[in-house]
C-alpha cells in the first residue's frame, strides 16, 4: 500500500470523495468518530499487518498524523 | 495462556431467556436520529435487542434453568453444583448462586458460587464445570451465564446500541465416553479500566455526584455509575489476544480449521467478529454472527448463539466446535469439545413485572 493507497482506504471508511484528502486535513474537521478509529485499525492489521496503539491515535490531530503512524509500513 | 485438557464431560443441554420487551433501531432513532443509528447498525451487526428494567440476570437464569431441567426431565435435587457467572448479581451478598440454589429446588447437598466475569465467563464457566466434573468432585452441574445492558447510559452510543439482557444455563455432566474437552484461558489486568463501571462498589462507593451523567467523547453522556466502554481498546486487545488464542486451541486438540464444524465466538460486535474471521481466514460459513436480533449479550451471547444459530443440528448430531470469550477484564477463554446431540428448547421469553408501586 502507497500513500494514495493509504489516503483512498481513509475516504472510503469516512465516506468522503474520491481524492479528498491531501494529508493537511484537520480530524476535526472529517468524520473521523469511533467507528473510524476502529476501521483504521482494522485497516492498519489487515493491509499493513501493523498493530495501531489506540492511544496513539487517539492523540493524531491531523491525517499527516495518521500518515506518519503508518508511514514506515508504505511502499514509495 | 494456561492449557488443560478434560475427559468425560458431557454437555446435556443448552437454555436461554431474554426479557419479552423488545428494543429496536426505531426505538434508538428517537435518541440519536435515523442516520446515526442505521451506520452504528451496520456496524454492530444489531438490529434489536430485549431489555428490561426490572428483570435480574438471576430471573432469566431462573427460567433457562427451569426449562431446561423440565426438558431433560432431570430432577433439581440431582444437580450437584451451580455456578452463576455474571457482574450483575442480585446483590453485594449473598451470592446470587445461593438464592438460585433454593428458588430452582436444588439440594442443600449442591455447592454454590458466583464468579464475576463478563464476555469469557461462558468459556471460564465450561472450563471450571469440566474441572470439577473430570476430578470426580460433581457429577452434574448447572452453569448459569448472562447479563442486564442496564448499566449502559442510554445517552451512550457507545454501549447503548449494542448491549441486550439475556440468562442461559447449561447442563453438564460426568459421562463414560472418551472425548477431550480442549481449553486455553488467560488475563490481561492492564486493560480493565477500557471496560469498566467505576462507580458503585468499594473502590468508588456510590454518591450523588458520580451519578451526574456529563458529556464525554464524541457528545456520549455518561456517569461513574454507567458502563464506560473503550471501542478501540478492546477492538486492539482482541487483534492482539484471539488469533493466538483460537490457534492454541485448534493445536492443542490436534484440530484444524477443516476439522472443525462452527466456530462460535463471543458475540461481541459484527464488525470486528467479521474481521477476525477474516484475519484467521475462518470460513464464513462456519463463523457464527448471532448478534442481529438480540445484540451483544455478555456472558450469554455463545449459549444465546447456540440456541438461536445451531439449534436444529446440535438437536440431532455431535458438532465438534470451538469456542472463544474475551473482553472485560481483559480475560480471554478459548475451548474446544464435541457438542451434541443434546437438548435445546427454544429461545424463551420471560413478562417483564411492572415496576411495584
Amino acid at each position: 500500500m502507497n500513500k494514495q493507497e493509504f489516503f483512498a482506504q481513509l475516504e472510503e471508511f469516512m465516506e468522503l470523495d474520491e481524492g479528498r484528502l491531501t494529508g493537511v486535513e484537520a480530524l476535526d474537521d472529517l468524520p473521523w468518530d469511533s467507528l473510524a478509529v476502529v476501521s483504521f485499525i482494522a485497516m492498519a492489521d489487515e493491509h499493513l499487518e501493523l498493530a495501531v496503539k489506540p492511544a496513539s491515535l487517539a492523540e493524531a490531530k491531523s491525517v499527516a498524523d495518521l500518515l506518519a503512524l503508518v508511514a514506515d509500513k508504505l511502499d514509495n | 495462556m494456561s492449557e488443560s485438557i478434560f475427559h468425560g464431560v458431557r454437555m446435556v443441554g443448552v437454555a436461554a431467556a431474554v426479557p419479552d420487551h423488545l428494543r429496536t433501531l426505531a426505538d434508538d432513532a428517537k435518541m440519536f436520529g435515523d442516520e446515526e443509528v442505521f451506520k452504528i447498525s451496520e456496524s454492530t451487526g444489531v438490529k434489536q435487542r430485549y431489555t428490561s428494567s426490572t428483570l435480574c440476570t438471576s430471573d432469566l437464569c431462573y427460567a433457562a434453568a427451569t426449562k431446561l431441567l423440565s426438558e431433560t426431565g432431570y430432577a433439581p435435587e440431582t444437580i450437584d453444583a451451580l455456578i452463576f457467572i455474571s457482574q450483575g448479581p442480585d446483590y453485594i451478598l449473598p451470592a446470587t448462586s445461593c438464592i438460585l440454589q433454593e428458588r430452582l429446588g436444588l439440594s442443600q447437598n449442591c455447592a454454590a458460587f458466583d464468579i464475576n466475569l463478563g464476555c469469557s465467563g461462558y468459556v471460564y464457566g465450561l472450563w471450571m464445570v469440566s474441572s470439577l466434573i473430570a476430578s470426580g468432585a460433581v457429577k452434574r452441574a448447572l452453569l448459569l451465564v448472562g447479563d442486564t445492558s442496564r448499566h449502559c447510559s442510554p445517552e451512550d452510543r457507545s454501549v447503548s446500541l449494542l448491549f441486550g439482557d439475556a440468562g442461559a444455563a447449561t447442563l453438564l455432566e460426568k459421562s463414560d465416553d472418551d472425548l477431550p474437552l480442549n481449553f486455553v484461558v488467560g488475563t490481561d489486568g492492564s486493560g480493565a479500566n477500557h471496560l469498566i463501571i467505576e462507580a458503585g462498589h468499594c473502590r468508588m462507593p456510590l454518591k450523588p455526584e458520580n451519578q451526574i451523567r456529563v458529556e464525554c467523547e464524541g457528545g456520549n453522556k455518561r456517569s461513574k455509575a454507567d458502563l464506560y466502554m473503550n471501542g478501540a481498546e478492546i477492538f486492539a486487545f482482541t487483534l492482539r489476544v484471539v488469533p493466538p488464542l483460537i490457534k492454541k486451541v485448534l493445536a492443542g486438540a490436534n484440530q484444524s480449521i477443516e476439522t472443525v464444524d462452527a466456530f462460535v465466538f463471543h458475540q461481541a460486535n459484527k464488525f470486528m467478529l467479521e474481521h477476525l474471521g477474516k484475519r484467521m481466514k475462518l470460513p464464513p460459513e462456519k463463523l457464527i454472527l448471532a448478534l442481529e436480533n438480540v445484540g451483544n449479550t455478555s456472558s450469554a451471547s455463545i449459549p444465546m448463539a447456540m440456541v438461536t444459530h445451531l439449534r436444529n443440528r446440535l438437536q440431532k448430531e455431535s458438532l465438534n466446535l470451538v469456542l472463544a470469550g474475551f473482553g472485560v477484564g481483559f480475560s480471554w477463554a478459548g475451548a474446544n469439545m464435541h457438542c451434541g446431540p443434546m437438548v435445546i428448547p427454544e429461545l424463551i421469553k420471560v413478562p417483564v413485572p411492572s415496576i411495584p408501586e
